[in-house]
Order: structure tokens, then C-alpha cells, then sequence
């Protein structure tokens, strides 16, 4: 095989924009059958909206079909065919693989796959893994706790698909990972940017190595938080490390649905051969089509067949973009790949503030440390944001400096004034896999 | 633009598959009471799809 080809799938990665959209809304009105006709979930969600599958016909029809939201797929589950309910599409013995959501946001949601969901999820990983340098030859060490969660996993099976060299790192405590990375001279690895920062943390204070020399990864894939294209954080890992860094994004309910390429555009390509992405305004609720307008991602999984996700309201943020990458892919870029969500993307002092732009602030700044956290309350009737940071272990700058410089850069970044305390090095919370950094106190359950 | 692989190419691509998938199906039909066969007939089907689903036409 060749190594040197650049695409994993050279036919759909560079097919022309037209016959993507042509390919998505074939593939869209299949999907919607396949539900329509297997599921009581879905029938009666579209016989409500009065829609059929024959009535896809083009793009604009696909925002006829009635979106799905997690909440909605709640009182379904538990109930027969145990544990999925109604929006099972497949026998249960067809139902192979069984993971779950966090449940970060409520009651996790239970997510069925078939052996041909699971070769659909490798596949899909295997393209983002190729575009970034994945080859046969590549040894990858996966620092994850291999669990009911989707995480890592697919992305594990996209290795053997590929041909790497697999090796899972799973209940080893991070010196023992860090150890076994070093004395197998891994090459790549997959974790959250949080992570990623950690164990670099832990190499050069617990086990007194230096990532950037004393191991050998040289690529390392994220996935999980928006760290990777954040470009302080980026450059934090990428120095800590001497290596590579890829952001993904993806979900338990739909799949790993865009990647950055190894050309770092600074954007994430949308698989678009495997995905319909729509971005939809927060406000109003139009479909946007143009670039530069931040909305809500909705989503479907083309080929997804066990329990389809169409037109899943994802809550994540992204805009498009009209500029062609340089690697030569036609897929669409989204510039910051996924920049927050939609509950946690707030009005704040009425200014609209996503938590991800003071990550950048606060990363960009020699002096404080990777450890953050943001607690939005009410002191009286005014909003108030308190930031809490640490300070490097290395910080050469006084305190009152680099409180007045932070204090700057926010107000430049973000058009808001904060309350800053400023920590010792080790005291705010370490987080092994996603980080919670943003608080928002006047929302209930927070 | 055309993408980076010739039509002709697809077609036979296209062509092998349906005879895999062809095949594949025969064997795991036939082998119901042989599981050896038949579940690793299915996973080859499994497989099929996602041959299909990489090589599928865009029209």
C-alpha cells in the first residue's frame, strides 16, 4: 500500500462541492426511510411535521424534517426493546456495541451500534487519524480508560484499521503510562487537551522527564474539549511535547463528524461524505448558510443505521468558511472548530461570552499556569465574573503585572471586566479527562 | 473539479464489491448451523457496507 497517499478516501475527500451536496441528500433521504420505517420514535415525529421521506428531494427540504434534542430521547429509553425504546431501528440481537454519554447534562443517553455502525465509526476515524499522518508504521499509545463511554474507542479501532501498532493504556495511572510510552518509544497518542497537559505536567515534575526529548510522540490527536484549536493552548502542548497536535470533534450520538488536517489550517474539516452539518442561528432559528456567522450545529449521521441521529441538535458553536484548505480535501472548513456551546456560550453583563476565549487570554500569558476556572454569578443584580488562575511554576512576573496584563487582554478579547484571583502553582482542581472550568451560578444545576 | 479517482476506477471497484457482497451473503445464508461461518460471514458483510458506503455514487 502507499503510505504517501495523502486521503484516506481519495474519491469522497475531494469529490467536487456539487456532488457532495447531491451524495448528502441521497444519502439524507435514505436515512429518514430507513427510520420512518423502523422506528416509532421517528415515524411519529415526521407524520407530525406532515413529511415523508419522498418529500427529500433537495437541500432546502432537509429543514422540513423536525430535529431531535437530547431530551427527547429520555423518556424513550429503559423501556422495550430494553434498554434503547423506540428509536431502535434494528433488531436487538443486530446490536452489538453498547456505550452512553457522559450524562454531564442530565441522564446519560444510551447509544446502540452494529458490527456496520462500528466499521462506519472506525472508518470515519480512520479518515481524521490518516489526515493526520496515521500511517501502518505509526505505534499509538492510547492514555484512556476504556469504559461505557465512546471516547478513544473508535479511535482505537481506526488504528488497527489502519494498521498501527495499538496500544492501550487503559487503567495504568499516568506515571505508568508515561513510563510505558517511553520504553515503547510510542509515536502518537490521543487524549483531551486537559490531559495532554497533564501528563506533561506529571512527566517533568513526578517522573523528571521531558516530553519534548525524552519521548517520542510526535503526533497526539484531542478530541473531547476545544484545547487543540485554541491557538495558546495548541502551542502550550505542541511545545510541551515537541509534537503535532490535532484537534477532532465528535460525539457518542453522532459520531466523529469533522477533524483538522496535517496541513493546521486552524480550522476542522466537516466530513461532509458521512455528515450533514447545518449551522442554525441561536436567535431566530434560520439555517445559515454564509460564512463568518456563528450558530448551533444540527446534525445527521448519513449511515447510521442502528439508532440513527437525524438532525441532531448538537449545541456545539461553529460558523464555515469559504476558504479552500491547501491539502486539497473539498470538505468545508469550520475556522476554530467547535468554539463552544450553546449552554455555555452566555449573556454575561449583556455581552456574549464563550469560555474558550479566555482559555486563549489566560494560555497566552507566560506567567500562569494551564489551570483555570470561571464562575459566572449575580452579586446583587449585576453579573459578575470571578477568574480564577495559577501562576506558572516558573512565573518570573509579579503578581500585580500579570494581574493588570490579563485584566487587558480580557477586556481586548472579551469586551468584559473580571474579578482575578490569582493562586498558587497545584492548588485549582487537575482534571484527567474533561475539564469543568466554567461555572455559570445563576443557571439552575450548575 | 473531478475527484482524485478515475470514474473507470470506481466502476470496478463498485463491481468487485457486489460480487463480495454476493458471495458473502451466500455464505453466511447457508451456515446457520455452523457459527464459525456464519458470524464471520457477518462481520464480512459488515465489512461489504462499508465498502459500499465508501464507493457510493454521488447521482
Amino acid at each position: 500500500m502507499n503510505e504517501k497517499t495523502p486521503y484516506w478516501n481519495p474519491y469522497l475527500e475531494t469529490l467536487p462541492r456539487e456532488q457532495i451536496q447531491m451524495l448528502q441528500v441521497k444519502k439524507f433521504r435514505r436515512i429518514v426511510r430507513w427510520a420512518y420505517e423502523r422506528s416509532r420514535f421517528h415515524r411519529s415525529l415526521y407524520e407530525a411535521a406532515g413529511i415523508t421521506p419522498d418529500d427529500i428531494r433537495t437541500h432546502e427540504d432537509v429543514r422540513r424534517v423536525p430535529k431531535v434534542e437530547k431530551s427527547m430521547m429520555l423518556p424513550i429509553q429503559r423501556k422495550d426493546p430494553f434498554p434503547y425504546g423506540d428509536a431502535l431501528c434494528v433488531p436487538l440481537e443486530e446490536v452489538t456495541e453498547f456505550r452512553q454519554t457522559s450524562g454531564t447534562t442530565g441522564q446519560p443517553v444510551y447509544q446502540p451500534d452494529t458490527w456496520q455502525d462500528w466499521e462506519w465509526w472506525a472508518d470515519c476515524w480512520a479518515t481524521l487519524l490518516w489526515a493526520q499522518g496515521y500511517r501502518p508504521s505509526t505505534r499509538v499509545f492510547i492514555p484512556f480508560g476504556y469504559n461505557v463511554f465512546v471516547a478513544y474507542w473508535a479511535g482505537h479501532y481506526a488504528c488497527e484499521k489502519i494498521g498501527c501498532e495499538t496500544i492501550p493504556g487503559g487503567v495504568l495511572d499516568t506515571k505508568a503510562r508515561l513510563l510505558k510510552m517511553q520504553e515503547l518509544k510510542a509515536t502518537a497518542m490521543m487524549a483531551t487537551p486537559t490531559y495532554v497537559l497533564g501528563m506533561a505536567d506529571t512527566a517533568v515534575n513526578k517522573l523528571g522527564l521531558n516530553p519534548a526529548v525524552d519521548l517520542d510522540i510526535r503526533r497526539i490527536t484531542c478530541a473531547g474539549e476545544p484545547g487543540a484549536l485554541i491557538p495558546a493552548t495548541k502551542k502550550r502542548m505542541e511545545q510541551a511535547w515537541n509534537a503535532k497536535v490535532f484537534d477532532h470533534a465528535g460525539a457518542t450520538e453522532i459520531g466523529a463528524w469533522s477533524f483538522e488536517c496535517d496541513a493546521q489550517p486552524g480550522a476542522l474539516h466537516v466530513n461532509e461524505a458521512m455528515f450533514l452539518a447545518e449551522i442554525e442561528d441561536l436567535d431566530t432559528g434560520e439555517i445559515i448558510t454564509e460564512p463568518g456567522r456563528r450558530g448551533k450545529l444540527i446534525i445527521t449521521a448519513l449511515d447510521r443505521i442502528a439508532q440513527p441521529c437525524i438532525r441532531f441538535d448538537s449545541k456545539d458553536i461553529i460558523e464555515w468558511s469559504d476558504e479552500q484548505c491547501e491539502c486539497g480535501r473539498t470538505l468545508r472548513l469550520i475556522p476554530g472548530g467547535v468554539v463552544g456551546r450553546s449552554d455555555d456560550i452566555t449573556k454575561v453583563k449583556g455581552v456574549l461570552l464563550a469560555p474558550s476565549a479566555i482559555e486563549d487570554v489566560v494560555r497566552s500569558i507566560a506567567g500562569f499556569g494551564d489551570e483555570y476556572e470561571v464562575v459566572v454569578d449575580k452579586r446583587g443584580d449585576v453579573d459578575d465574573i470571578l477568574l480564577k488562575v495559577e501562576l506558572s511554576e516558573d512565573a518570573a512576573s509579579s503578581r500585580e503585572d500579570l494581574n493588570a496584563k490579563l485584566q487587558t487582554e480580557l477586556r481586548v478579547k472579551t469586551n468584559l471586566g473580571y474579578r482575578i484571583e490569582i493562586h498558587d502553582f497545584g492548588s485549582l482542581p487537575r482534571y484527567e479527562v474533561k475539564a469543568k472550568r466554567f461555572k455559570d451560578l445563576r443557571k439552575k444545576g450548575s | 473539479m473531478n475527484t482524485m479517482v478515475a470514474s473507470d476506477s470506481l466502476t470496478q471497484f463498485r463491481s468487485m464489491v457486489e460480487e463480495l457482497g454476493k458471495l458473502a451473503q451466500q455464505v453466511y445464508t447457508e451456515s446457520e448451523d455452523f457459527p464459525a461461518i456464519n458470524r464471520n460471514a457477518k462481520r464480512i458483510l459488515a465489512s461489504v457496507t462499508m465498502l459500499q458506503i465508501n464507493l457510493e455514487d454521488w447521482s
